[in-house]
């Protein structure tokens, strides 16, 4: 009971923070509670990918209602990144089957990526409201119509947008598909940065967008509901919480000022970045085994 | 503030997709939440809770091996245990999963072109084979 209800809360405040940063909550769930709880990171990752699921399920609505979360950029770029995400999968097995001790480079590499996004974004300037010019958009995006508009309460006015750069942004997203399928993430931190200072899709919009991509990841909570490691005592709390959290965070991200949204997508991705390079690091053996299940 | 939100147009598409997504997700979460509440009062355990926090600090297998001495793969344990009110809360996360694909099919129907309705076709399609793929 205890822990039920450490992980109620636990869960509520990452609740109310993924809607707000689009990055679905099992980047912050899964390397935090390998800290905090007694239960194994089977159970961790199986209760943070139906967490992840859920709260991107339960702000998606709302998001995609204001204008923010896009579907049109969602109908373009799921079917890219499911195919590549199978694919990637498919690849990661033979991999990992072949070469045990590369994930930890791989995690290594993934960390110094995630870092390297975390700078360029840091020193990126206009990522709250990029301004992409009809004549900058590409032929795709304006076949397809991408743009759109929401109402933007702190500047109490409907703030338009246009995309751009849809060509090299489906090459992105199809390598960041592989990639997540390949060692079985979610795409919330690579989905942002690549919607906001590739596609010009405001920062908003990038994170609510994000959430909306995240749910075509539903799929993977097959590969531990096939294995037993969904159970209810830790998804019930997790779910409560996270599903509370999002429905506040869904409305917090409406109203809340762009900039913090770019500081808290920041914060996140250092700590996501950080948290790689370490598991990486240890499982290589160059540093002590500090953070458990890596 | 009412009326700048009405000068928004948001695609008919995102607000049936929207729509679907809102009522699948509240029954899969009815679904998941409800017979867990009857689990955790102790009605016809399949796992009973003493032995889950007794041997959830192992790997998945080995809590399976240690509370019911066999090795898990597959839905069978959920679809041959529906009487039991844990697994029967796993129909819910197993909606859950699949909401996003009737989200895409619903809003597939409303695509504002051609192109956009071939897309969510094409999402839809992948989505039930990585269903596939990823159930191993």
């Amino acid at each position: 009971m205890f822990w039920s209800i450490v992980l109620f809360l636990f869960t509520l405040i990452i609740g109310i923070i993924s809607p707000v940063s689009g990055v679905g909550g099992g980047v912050l769930f899964v390397p935090l509670s390998t800290l905090i709880f007694p239960f194994h990171v089977d159970f961790i990752r199986g209760a943070g990918l139906v967490m992840a699921v859920t709260s991107a399920l339960s702000s998606v609505p709302y998001l995609t209602k204001k204008g923010l979360a896009n579907i049109r950029l969602f109908a373009v770029l799921a079917p890219i990144m499911v195919i590549t995400s199978v694919v990637g999968g498919f690849v990661g097995l033979k991999v990992t089957s072949a070469f045990p001790g590369g994930k930890y480079y791989i995690e290594l590499m993934l960390g110094a990526i995630i870092l390297l996004v975390f700078a360029v974004m840091m020193l990126s300037k206009k990522l709250e409201f990029p301004d992409v010019k009809e004549e900058e958009m590409d032929s795709w995006a304006k076949s397809l119509g991408l743009r759109g508009a929401w109402y933007e309460p702190t500047l109490g006015r409907v703030v338009n947008f246009n995309i751009k750069n849809m060509k090299k942004s489906a090459v992105v997203f199809a390598i960041i598909g592989f990639i997540a399928g390949m060692f079985g993430l979610g795409a919330g931190w690579a989905n942002v940065p690549v919607l906001n200072m590739l596609m010009g899709a405001p920062i908003k919009v990038a994170t609510a967008t994000s959430m909306l991509i995240i749910t075509a990841n539903a799929p993977a909570i097959g590969i531990y509901l096939t294995k037993g490691a969904i159970l209810p005592s830790i998804v019930i709390p997790s779910v409560l919480g996270i599903t509370i959290g999002a429905r506040i965070g869904a409305k917090v991200a409406e109203i809340i000022k762009p900039v913090f949204v770019r500081w808290l997508v920041l914060g996140i991705l250092f700590l996501a970045g950080a948290l790689n390079v370490i598991k990486g690091l240890q499982g290589l053996g160059v540093i002590p085994h500090i953070i458990p299940g890596g | 503030m009412v009326e700048k939100e009405q000068e928004v147009k948001v695609d008919d598409m995102g607000l049936v997709f929207g729509k679907s997504m809102i009522v699948f997700t509240i029954i899969g979460i009815i679904m998941m939440i409800v017979p867990a509440i009857l689990y955790f009062v102790g009605i016809r355990q399949y796992i009973p809770l003493a032995d889950v926090s007794k041997y959830w600090g192992g790997s998945a297998a080995e809590f399976w091996q240690h509370t019911k001495g066999f090795h898990v793969h597959g839905y069978g344990w959920i679809f041959n245990n529906l009487f039991y009110t844990d697994t029967l809360s796993m129909l819910g996360v197993l909606l859950l999963m699949i909401t996003p694909l009737i989200s895409m099919i619903a809003a597939m129907f409303k695509g504002p072109t051609k192109a956009y309705k071939i897309l969510l076709f094409l999402a839809a399609v992948e989505f039930v084979i990585s269903i596939f793929f990823k159930a191993g």
